[in-house]
């Protein structure tokens, strides 16, 4: 029978062109289908043509009208058509189809037979397509192969395939009958250790997994006896399976079970995974406490024992595997605090570079196997890292340098994961040493950006990842003390030099607030002198970094008057003018070019240059205000005129509203045009939506025309007297008031939950989450939610702080939901109260609104 | 909980070995997407990345390359990385064994003995058995069954 498939193979191998492939492929297509239609064809006859389909199957062509023809096959005596006909079976039919129904008897019998390797292909096959009603009508045959079967070959097959049916058996009816205290008589505790192989240890283990995670999954209101019963059982088990992990670690073992001299790293897994189930349920169900505690210590005794001992051979893919899952165990089971900070110091290890010594990672051309594996345990340890990074924060800052390190990884995955990580672990202790970092890195990727050193990052790539940095950083810029202004500015400007030319113009809003924002004139100015006579110094303006140009527009008609008298005769008031005549003509230039040269495919960087010219003219009324050489006014007054009838509607309306400002008397101009704190608002009207809402907590700001900048202009002035000054707004958000709108959404006797709409748009939602504590205040409170499988959420950090809150300090959460559905959420808090108690909240909640 | 799907394919992308544990996977567009599994791994730095990556919402895949083959497991994405790499490591190992110095064209012409190893070592997307001399002896016994 060889030949023929090997010849058919060849045949499909050896053609010459896609073309021919496809000649022959459906000619041969055909062929089969109408041998197969044959019901005189002969079994031996009738394989290979199966065979052959299943060779077309993989290619990817149709294969489905052969389904029938599989199942026929079972029903021949001779094993080898048994054995073709169920691997078809299995490749061909999913667990969806009616056809399955057909398979009922021939399994029923195969699971009967006598030779037991056709026993264990019916195994093989109900694992594989078990269907609720295949498993409701045979789990009876599986649990007889287990109590009466001695071979292990057989008794895995049959516990993997239990395992498989217990999950689809929601109704419950196989745990009712299933006699989980065989498994301990006749295996377990059994003298006859040859019952009980790796093999039938991993199938065991899946069967008390399915179980756990089927009672996990129901909710009974009233636990049946049966149910009580089961968890006995499993309580019962539970130090078996912590001998057997302990066993697995001691040395002078046989060693056939060996991957790289750690002993079965499979089964050891298996175990840890295990028990981390039935400790989920006794937590959950609280029934079995006494007894847990009991185990409990040496559950964590053997976890400690595995850390310890693993260790030495780091850097193996079966350590780490089992490593990071003794880790993920500590965190899902929310273990005792030495074992979470035991965990994070494992996860810390994995991200040390491979040769501990410094500066190894670029001569480490040795190490070039390790790399790879070393990214595997990179790329896990910052998944899991940043999965627990709500739960241990300041442990997990303390590794930060090795987060930093994982920057520079070559791997994009492990770059962006660290950077998310890094933002995690920002706080005001860090703040100044991790912003440095950042600031590091962000000239990393931006250098990279122009030499492409690197090959496996494109400028896509590295675009978002400086986008990624730029947006997380603004969001910081709240951290700084009021001490640390100095430093707050000169990292804004070293981050716009960095990277101006690759973020959008529209992102600088926030800038240009906490520029505004900064208290200390004095350092605001000197600041700013020097970044511009350093800017000047050079020469040449560079138009492609138009974000640190757009900054310096904005700075010299607010504070020009300030930086000339503050330069010591560095900078003058003509070269002010004169630079913001030569951004006029610049942007004015490639702004009428592009339009004119192809107004789609340059129409992000005509707009930003129609931004530009806006904020030119803005600068040069308003500096026109502040100097007092005529001639350099003049020259202001030209630059808003030149716009006069410019094609842009928008700035020909500025234009002119400008230059009848411009025309009022000085007095009055000099006061309408003095630099605002008010500004803020301006911008807010026209950019970030989260900011805007973030002030309109705390004072209803007032409704602005997007397009009146002129009206604007003036109703600031009237405001004068009453206006807060920008910084004075942001130290109230620090002391969070409910919004009128918030609707209470949990409260028990410790804290009452509000939550509240900031957005909700097709595909997204935005809400906050109000916490405040009633009867107690909090030393720490930390929050995790869950939505939907279909939904995606961003949680955000718990503002203003998690640590030391009082009786009805109001502290919030931002939830960000993408996708589609219903808006539900399961939230979980973990608060540890002022009398160090630690307790635990858990609710579901229906939002009312859908996405 | 388990593997979703085990796939093999060569350099150029053409399927080796196709074995879906989750019905419906990937909906009707089968071959879409595999060709999409196919690009997203052929175009990564094997030295340099890690050998995990994610692909869908539900989907990790973790894969390894062996000379011109590429193996990959499609798993759940809360499932735990590193030992499925194992698991891609001991098929090989069993593979290389049984047919002895195991190559492409061994692998295409028996593929039908390819998939018994596969459900030696695999039950409905769980390992059953991690001996290698277990699975070999076993695997020689079933080759020799008619």
């Amino acid at each position: 029978m060889g030949s023929s498939l090997k010849s058919f193979i060849k045949d499909i191998r050896n053609a010459k062109t896609l073309a021919d492939q496809r000649t022959i492929i459906t000619k041969q297509s055909a062929k089969i289908r109408t041998k197969l239609r044959d019901d005189h064809l002969p079994f031996s006859k009738r394989r290979v043509n199966i065979q052959k389909l299943l060779y077309l199957y993989i290619l990817g062509e149709p294969t489905h009208f052969a389904q029938v023809e599989c199942i026929n096959l079972i029903a021949s005596d001779q094993f080898v058509d048994k054995r073709l006909g169920y691997l078809a079976t299995m490749l061909l039919l999913d667990e969806k189809q009616d056809l399955l129904t057909l398979l009922t008897n021939l399994l029923n019998n195969d699971l009967h037979h006598p030779n037991k390797y056709i026993v264990s292909l019916a195994l093989s096959t109900l694992g594989s397509l078990s269907s609720y009603e295949l498993a409701r009508d045979l789990y009876p045959d599986v649990i007889h192969l287990i109590e009466t079967s001695s071979d292990p070959f057989i008794l895995t097959k049959s516990f993997q395939c239990l395992a498989k049916l217990i999950i689809k058996d929601s109704e419950l009816t196989i745990l009712e009958i299933f006699p989980i205290e065989l498994i301990k008589e006749k295996f377990l505790d059994s003298p006859n250790v040859s019952l009980l192989t790796h093999g039938v240890w991993l199938g065991i283990c899946k069967v008390l997994q399915s179980i756990v995670i089927l009672l996990l999954d129901t909710s009974i209101q009233e636990t049946p006896e049966f149910i009580l019963a089961i968890r006995e059982n499993l309580l019962i088990i539970l130090p078996n399976l912590l001998d057997q992990l302990s066993s697995l670690n001691v040395k002078n073992y046989e060693s056939n079970y060996d991957v790289q001299g750690i002993r079965d790293p499979f089964l050891q897994c298996e175990i840890i995974i295990t028990l981390k189930w039935i400790f989920k349920l006794a937590k959950k169900v609280e029934l079995f406490s006494p007894i847990k505690t009991k185990y409990d210590e040496k559950f964590i005794d053997i976890f400690t024992q595995l850390t310890n001992n693993s260790s030495l051979s780091l850097n193996k893919n079966p350590t780490n595997a089992i490593l990071y899952e003794v880790t993920r165990t500590i965190f899902e089971l929310e273990m005792n605090q030495s074992l979470r900070l035991l965990g994070i110091n494992i996860l810390a290890n994995f991200l040390k570079p491979t040769n501990s010594a410094s500066g190894s990672t670029e001569k480490g051309k040795k190490s070039k196997t390790n790399s790879n594996n070393n990214n595997n345990i990179k790329y896990v340890a910052l998944n899991t890292l940043i999965r627990v990074v709500q739960q241990e924060p300041n442990a997990i800052a303390k590794h930060k340098k090795f987060i930093s390190h994982c920057l520079y990884d070559p791997d994009i995955s492990i770059k962006f994961r660290s950077l998310e990580l890094t933002f995690a672990i920002l706080n005001k202790d860090n703040l100044i040493e991790l912003v440095n970092e950042l600031i590091k890195f962000l000239h990393d990727v931006s250098l990279n950006n122009v030499n492409s050193g690197y090959v496996y990052i494109d400028m896509d790539e590295s675009k978002e990842l400086i986008n990624y940095t730029i947006d997380n950083l603004v969001k910081r810029f709240d951290l700084y003390d009021s001490n640390q202004e100095k430093v707050k500015l000169q990292n804004l400007f070293e981050i716009l030099k960095l990277t101006g030319n690759m973020i959008s113009v529209d992102k600088l809003n926030e800038f240009l607030i906490t520029i505004n924002n900064v208290e200390d004139w004095k350092i605001k100015i000197n600041c700013l002198v020097e970044n511009i006579v350093s800017h000047m110094q050079k020469g040449k303006i560079p138009t492609s970094n138009i974000c640190w140009n757009l900054i310096m527009i904005w700075s010299i008609g607010e504070y020009g008057d300030s930086i000339t008298n503050q330069s010591n005769g560095k900078i003058s008031e003509t070269q002010l003018v004169n630079y913001l005549i030569q951004l006029n003509t610049l942007y004015s230039n490639t702004s009428k070019s592009s339009i004119k040269n192809n107004p789609s495919a340059t129409n992000n960087t005509y707009n930003d240059h129609i931004t530009m010219i806006q904020y030119i003219l803005t600068s040069s009324l308003k500096l026109s205000s502040k100097i007092n050489d005529g001639g350099n006014i003049e020259s202001l007054r030209q630059i808003i005129l030149n716009h006069q009838k410019d094609p842009n509607l928008m700035l020909q309306l500025k234009s002119n509203q400008y230059e009848m400002i411009f025309n009022q008397p000085a007095n009055l101009k000099k006061l309408m045009l003095e630099c605002m704190p008010n500004f803020v608002r301006q911008i807010e009207t026209n950019g970030d939506e989260t900011f805007t809402h973030t002030i309109s907590t705390k004072a209803e700001a007032p409704s602005i025309d997007k397009n009146s900048n002129l009206l604007d202009l003036l109703s600031d002035i009237s405001d004068k007297p009453s206006n807060s000054t920008a910084s004075s707004v942001k130290k109230e958000v620090s002391a969070l008031t409910l919004p009128n709108d918030a609707v209470s959404i949990f409260n028990n006797d410790l804290l009452e939950i509000y939550s509240h709409v900031v957005d909700v748009q097709p595909g997204n939602a935005h809400y906050e989450l109000f916490f405040k504590p009633l009867s107690t205040p909090f030393n720490e409170l930390h929050s995790l939610c869950a939505v939907p499988k279909q939904q995606k959420l961003t949680l955000g950090q718990i503002q203003p702080t998690h640590n030391n809150i009082d009786v009805n300090q109001i502290t919030k959460q931002s939830l960000k939901i993408a996708g589609t559905g219903k808006l539900k959420l399961r939230v979980k808090l973990n608060i540890v109260t002022g009398n160090n108690e630690t307790q635990q909240v858990q609710f579901d909640h229906k939002f009312n609104e859908t996405i | 909980m388990s593997i979703r799907f085990i796939l093999c394919f060569n350099k150029q992308g053409v399927v080796r070995l196709v074995r879906w544990y989750t019905a419906n996977e990937s909906g009707r567009e089968t071959q879409e997407f595999i060709a999409q599994i196919y690009r997203l791994i052929s175009s990564r730095d094997h030295k340099h990345q890690s050998n995990f990556v994610e692909f869908s919402d539900v989907t990790k895949l973790i894969y390894k390359r062996y000379a011109g083959l590429y193996f990959v497991m499609g798993v759940d994405m809360r499932d735990e990385e590193p030992i499925y790499l194992s698991h891609i490591h001991l098929f090989v190992e069993v593979l290389d064994n049984f047919f002895g110095n195991v190559c492409e064209l061994d692998i295409v012409f028996n593929f039908y003995k390819v998939y018994m190893v596969l459900d030696e070592m695999f039950l409905a997307g769980e390992i059953q058995e991690v001996s290698k001399d277990v699975l070999v002896e076993k695997l020689h016994i079933l080759d020799k069954l008619e």
